[in-house]
């Protein structure tokens, strides 16, 4: 993989690497590494993937070309025959393009991805070049991506592979920053391939807004974009709003917040359960000392359940009222946006709920 | 001076009605509170001055139901299959004539603003369903003379001159800027000619004084009295009888309604009928009351007055209104967000002597 990149810079030199590479009969060893017990196999990936990284943090590559070849002919020997096949192949282009497939396949089965998964890779995106893909999918694995996600993640969304590496590799190390790598990525990846498209000062938006609107800690934030991945593509403003509305009227504080993943649900869903919540006098907004007359419904029994849990347990009402409820509350917070229109505009309505003024005698 | 602190009397009010809410109707009340905090709903009553048959229509083909219309029927089922025991508390005792649209249960359209129609007077009123029970349960009979005490702004009133029974009406609130939102309404909503003469008489007197100035002497006597109008007291800060300065006037309240009451009845015909209605959930301003009241001129003025039996006029609306079901005397429409109307209490009594 390594040499290939090299290939890519140094064009003539390439050649003497890439014959080198030949004597691994690619083929050869594909069939070697999947006879291999799989205890030897992921030894391979590991030495690999440390070869990779070394690569990555931008080691000597001619090293790395090195030590693969050697260790590899060993093997291969035997195949001489299937060598001097190959070696007369080379020389076309159809056969250097055919070659490559064949390293990148290789090179994928020995990551671990099943020969069906390596196949509907490459085909994914047929004007990406299988090198690209290779480069891509590496990436994920060195962010601790088990294949299966990957390919998963891939798979649902192959504008991936379109992206241009040094952008992947960058975005890649930011991740890593933000202490969202290995299992913590696949949750995010599989919800949101948006954190690895979506221009870096999106991203900056919506982390600035955590840390410095919302004032959650690094490791909070962490929490939050593992958990609620779907924050990254919200609008900054409506994230902020959802976290005030958490903080100050609902008074939740900010371990609660990540706790429950609170960021994660919308805030239609919470606006709509907490205010119904609320009129009928079972959630009451904590005074300044933190309390309330009587205890709050936990947030788990207000948010994360189904809404017929929510009003069979927490809120004790029906399907029916609740989505009278909701007509009215979503009326209301449209005439919100509008300008008011004061009541007495209402010309034949019935005020029979007037006050009586006293001392206005005759 | 220190100033008091700023608590809102809107916020006082739902604190009230909580302690006193909670007990009087346990598991009903949270019901009973997010629907008096959402908005309500209104029924729209046909101006039968106006070309009422083309504004049914028109209300209807908004997909609203004339919800009188549809009690009297149900009523009239029943009693031809023979379910009513008393045929005398069947649709002929319902006040005649009124046709108030309403959208179905748990529908929450509303009613577009009134309009004035061809003859010069509006089309139809929008107020609270609820407030047309209190008429309707009057029972007025043609060439009745009719009493509305506490009148202003005027929806129960105008009621009573729909049903086209009042030989004479007299409407009467304490105070003037209040009657003059009733003579407006008047003005829109009726002819001229059926307002001039004797026929409407608007005054702005003591109502606590009737039965001095005309005792005897009605057919129907509505008191609709003041009261802590709980839904208003919810949304609206300014007057609210719950500001920290009306507190005295507010635990006065049920002795200025009971006053209001003896009132009406000793102005009530012996042999004549009485509604008393409020808006209000509390017992103290409403079975209390009445119960006081009856009691107090049975001994002070040793007048017979009895309590008539609505559960019959109950079930005839149960599918429009919800009605709570434990109350000594009278009937309560609770709110409920399918059926957003009430609060509203009322009595009808029977001055025997």
């Amino acid at each position: 993989m390594a040499l290939n990149n090299l290939a890519q810079e140094r064009r003539g030199v390439c050649y003497m690497g890439v014959s080198d590479w030949h004597r691994l009969i690619p083929l050869a060893w594909a069939h070697v590494a999947r006879r291999t017990p799989l205890r030897e196999q992921k030894r391979t990936c590991a030495s690999l993937l440390c070869q990779l990284a070394t690569a990555s943090k931008g080691g000597s590559l001619r090293k790395v070309s090195c030590v693969e070849p050697r260790k590899y002919v060993r093997e291969s020997e035997c195949r001489a025959n299937v060598t001097r096949y190959r070696l007369e192949e080379q020389r076309t282009p159809v056969a250097r393009g055919v070659l490559e497939r064949e390293k990148v396949i290789s090179a994928l089965l020995d990551m671990g991805f099943s020969d069906i998964h390596v196949n509907e890779l490459l085909s994914m995106w047929p004007s990406v070049p299988t090198q690209q893909v290779l480069d891509f999918i590496s990436e994920l694995i060195l962010l601790g991506l088990n294949p299966e996600p990957v390919y998963v993640a891939v798979k649902k969304s192959p504008e991936l592979l379109k992206l241009p590496m040094m952008h992947v590799r960058k975005r890649s190390s930011y991740l890593r920053k933000l202490g969202l790598g290995e299992g913590k990525l696949k949750t995010v990846l599989l919800c949101c391939p948006e954190i690895f498209t979506m221009p870096q000062r999106d991203i900056d938006g919506i982390v600035g807004v955590l840390r410095e609107k919302c004032l959650f800690t690094v490791q909070q934030v962490t929490r939050i974009l593992h958990r609620c991945p779907y924050v990254l593509q919200e609008d900054p403003g409506e994230l902020e709003y959802k976290f005030q509305y958490a903080y100050f009227r609902m008074g939740v504080k900010h371990a609660d917040v990540v706790r429950t993943d609170f960021l994660r649900y919308s805030i239609t869903r919470i606006q709509q359960r907490h205010v119904f919540l609320e009129r009928l006098g079972r959630y009451q907004t904590p005074d300044k000392k933190g309390q309330t007359r009587v205890p709050n419904p936990l947030l788990k029994d207000i948010l994360r359940v189904s809404e017929a849990e929510f009003l069979a347990r927490t809120a004790c009402s029906s399907a029916a009222e609740f989505d009278v409820f909701k007509k009215l509350f979503a009326r209301e917070e449209e005439e919100k946006t509008e300008s008011p229109m004061p009541d007495s505009e209402r010309l034949s309505v019935d005020e029979e709920e007037e006050e009586e003024e006293e001392g206005e005698e005759e | 001076a220190a100033t008091e602190p700023k608590f809102p009397a809107t916020q006082l009010a739902l604190q009230n009605f909580d302690m006193t809410y909670s007990i009087q109707f346990g598991d009903l009340w949270p019901s009973i509170r997010v629907s008096l905090l959402s908005e309500q709903k209104y029924g729209a009553l046909v101006n039968n001055f106006a070309a009422w048959d083309l504004v049914s229509g028109k209300l209807e083909k908004l997909s609203a139901r004339d919800f009188v219309n549809d009690a009297i029927c149900h009523g009239e089922v029943e009693a031809e299959s023979g379910q009513t025991t008393t045929p005398s508390l069947a649709s002929g005792s319902c006040s005649p004539n009124l046709r108030c649209f309403t959208f179905p249960r748990g529908d929450v359209s509303r009613f577009p603003p009134a309009r004035l129609g061809s003859l010069g007077v509006m089309d139809y009123y929008l107020m609270d369903a609820a407030s047309l029970l209190p008429v309707l349960a009057l029972g007025l009979q043609p060439g009745d003379t009719v009493l509305d005490l506490c009148a202003a702004p005027g929806g129960k009133t105008l009621a009573l001159l729909q049903t086209g029974c009042c030989r004479n009406l007299a409407a009467n609130d304490l105070s003037t800027s209040r009657t003059g939102r009733l003579q407006k309404v008047l003005h829109s909503y009726v002819p001229q000619d059926i307002r001039d003469g004797n026929r409407v008489r608007v005054t702005s007197w003591d109502g606590r004084k009737w039965g001095e100035l005309e005792g005897d002497t009605y057919d129907r006597v509505l008191v609709d009295v003041p009261c802590t109008t709980d839904r208003h007291s919810l949304r609206e800060e300014e007057n609210n009888i719950f500001q920290r300065s009306r507190k005295k006037e507010r635990q006065m309240l049920p002795m200025l309604q009971m006053q209001l009451l003896a009132a009406g009845l000793l102005a009530t015909k012996p042999g004549g009928h009485v509604v008393y209605s409020t808006c209000s959930l509390s017992h103290l301003q409403n079975e209390y009351v009445v119960q006081g009241t009856i009691e107090f001129l049975a001994n002070q003025y040793s007048i017979k007055v009895q309590v008539e039996d609505l559960t019959h006029f109950r079930k005839l609306f149960m599918d429009t209104f919800s009605f709570f079901p434990s109350c000594q005397v009278g009937e309560l429409v609770i709110p409920n967000l399918l059926a957003n109307f009430g609060p509203m209490y009322f009595c009808k009594m029977w001055r025997l002597t």
